[in-house]
């Protein structure tokens, strides 16, 4: 069974089941300064034309907070919350991500690293995956988010 | 480099909005023509006597604002739609005074309206958006700025709670409100409610809402000859703004966390218009989910970065206080369908400025300060003020 991104052009999704994702970004070749997502121009300098770069796949809790309602688009309503936050990649960008395991799993300045979330599955039988961080190091949440 | 509008000559000549709330049972277009119609009379005008319209609203569909204006006649006037997520009400009411400021219309009318119970009807909660940022609450974009203010100034979720409380109660007192509690809510029943996004309960967040908003605004003298007892609330400036690009800018969602946008927008509407925050009686902000309604003292320039805690302390922003904020009870209380919501914080402004706002009415009012954020990426700011603080 495949995975499909909830949305093109975010992330890559390895073919080895066992490996981590990537966040696609973007490097501007004048300035230095990295984006995700990717783009054309860069927002600091507005050079045009970067150059592609994947992210790397682990960063920093800059502020999260735990949502006490189910995930939005998610299909199994087993799951009653989930955690959120902004994440600095070391790179340079902040990225808004959900969060794999419980509320009090999480702090600011703790390290996470990128997982992927089973969402739902598509009408072909896909599993459509969404990018998720988890604590750093921690192989014990892969079921969900807030399990 | 943007800078702040100045109008010259532009006065109020009309308000009229309809009690938000979930109105399932009226057309968007009779909501529309409910509000506009309150402020037509409120003016002593038909439709023949507005020269231009701006019509906001934030759900899909082309053409709904054309289709409303019908409503009130069909004189062949220019109507142009408007479109600023939250903010879009306040950019009508902009760009209708700077079309009487300009010369180019005697009087022109800002007219909002939206239905949230037709955006969601038939659709689940983030069903079927195929998009990256659609599995995240949008509170928890707010929550993320709040825990992260928690974190670095030692704010209280009661003090979160108590300036929703202070709003909670506002709302009681006004009728156009949505939320009108019947009894005093405190910052204990504001904690103890449903928690949604860590720290925000669900007394924390405007409820989904209904509504249609409407204002007129006309030269000065027409004004004066239309509404000739009545005190005169002029329009001062205004200033709307986007993003401006920062290292840990999010792309991705809306943004939160300290932003430049609303301090720099304040700045450029306080110089338009030749006051500063010292000068201003009563001002309405943008908080939807209320950990904003902190974050904006320091921004709009009430007080110093890290003392917003100590206006919720002494009760500055509340009845009596030395800068009322959000005296409808804001998008908390009063409610936030989207496009009328900015016309509906000048509706309760004109009231202000006029005295006219019976049960929260702010002793002296000579100055109205009305702020809004859309989907995290513009903000804008606009002055009014009554002849006893002629521009
Ligand atoms: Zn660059």
């Amino acid at each position: 069974m495949a995975r499909v991104p909830i949305e093109e052009g975010f992330f890559r999704i390895p073919d080895d089941p066992a490996a981590q994702p990537r966040l696609l970004g973007s490097r501007c070749p004048a300035c230095g300064e990295v984006f995700f997502p990717r783009r054309l121009v860069c927002a600091k300098c507005l050079h045009e034309g970067t150059e592609d770069t994947e992210l790397s796949t682990s960063g920093t809790i800059y502020t999260w907070t735990y949502c006490h309602v189910p995930m939005f688009g998610k299909k199994d309503a087993d799951v009653s919350g989930y955690g959120v936050a902004q994440i600095d990649l070391p790179e340079g960008p902040r990225v808004q991500s959900i969060l794999s395991g419980a509320r009090d799993d999480f702090a600011i300045g703790m390290q996470v690293e990128i997982d992927l979330e089973t969402l739902r599955h598509d009408a072909d039988g896909n599993e459509v995956v969404i990018y998720r961080f988890r604590p750093a190091g921690d192989a014990a949440h892969g079921a969900g988010a807030g399990s | 480099m943007t800078r702040g509008l100045r109008f010259d000559g532009v006065a109020v000549a009309g308000i009229g909005m309809v009690r938000f709330g979930m109105l399932q049972e009226t057309p968007i277009a009779h909501l529309a023509r409910d509000a506009g119609l309150l402020a037509l009379h409120d003016a002593g005008m038909t439709l023949a006597d507005i020269d231009e319209a701006f019509v906001g609203y934030i759900q899909p569909g082309s053409m709904l604002g054309i289709k409303a204006m019908k409503e009130f006649g069909l004189t062949g006037l220019p109507v142009t739609h408007i479109e600023n997520a939250s903010a879009t009400g306040l950019v009508a009411f902009r760009d209708a005074a700077w079309a009487v400021s300009s010369g180019r219309a005697d009087v022109a009318m800002a007219l909002g309206f939206d239905k949230f119970t037709d955006m969601t009807r038939g659709g689940g909660r983030g069903a079927g958006r195929d998009q990256i940022d659609a599995p995240i609450l949008p509170a928890a974009y707010f929550a993320l700025w709040a825990q992260r203010r928690m974190h670095e100034r030692g704010t209280t979720a009661e003090q979160f709670a108590t300036i929703a409380a202070k709003n909670w109660n506002y709302g009681a007192t006004c009728p156009t409100a949505h939320r009108r509690s019947d009894h005093v809510v405190t910052a204990e029943e504001v904690l103890a409610a449903r928690m949604v996004a860590e720290p925000l309960t669900t007394m924390m967040c405007c409820p989904p809402d209904d509504g249609a908003a409407c204002v007129i605004l006309a030269r000065e003298d027409l004004v004066r000859e239309r509404q000739p007892g009545r005190p005169l609330v002029r329009a001062l400036a205004s200033a709307l703004t986007s993003e401006t690009y920062t290292p840990g800018h999010t792309f991705v969602g809306p943004v939160v966390g300290p932003s430049a946008m609303t301090r720099a927008t304040a700045e450029q509407c306080y110089e338009a218009a030749g006051l500063g925050p010292e000068d201003v009686s009563v001002a309405y902000c943008h908080d939807a989910f209320v950990n904003e309604e902190l974050e904006y003292y320091e921004l709009l320039g009430f007080c110093a970065e890290g003392e917003g805690e100590k206006l919720v302390a002494e009760g500055a922003t509340g009845p009596g206080g030395s800068i009322p904020f959000n005296t409808d009870g804001g998008l908390l209380a009063r409610g936030h369908p989207g496009g009328p919501t900015g016309l509906a914080m000048i509706h309760e402004a004109v009231l202000q400025l006029r005295g006219e706002a019976e049960g929260r009415q702010v002793e002296n009012a000579r100055v109205a300060l009305a702020h809004l954020v859309g989907g995290g990426s513009v903000a804008t700011v606009n002055l009014l003020g009554n002849e006893g603080r002629a521009p």
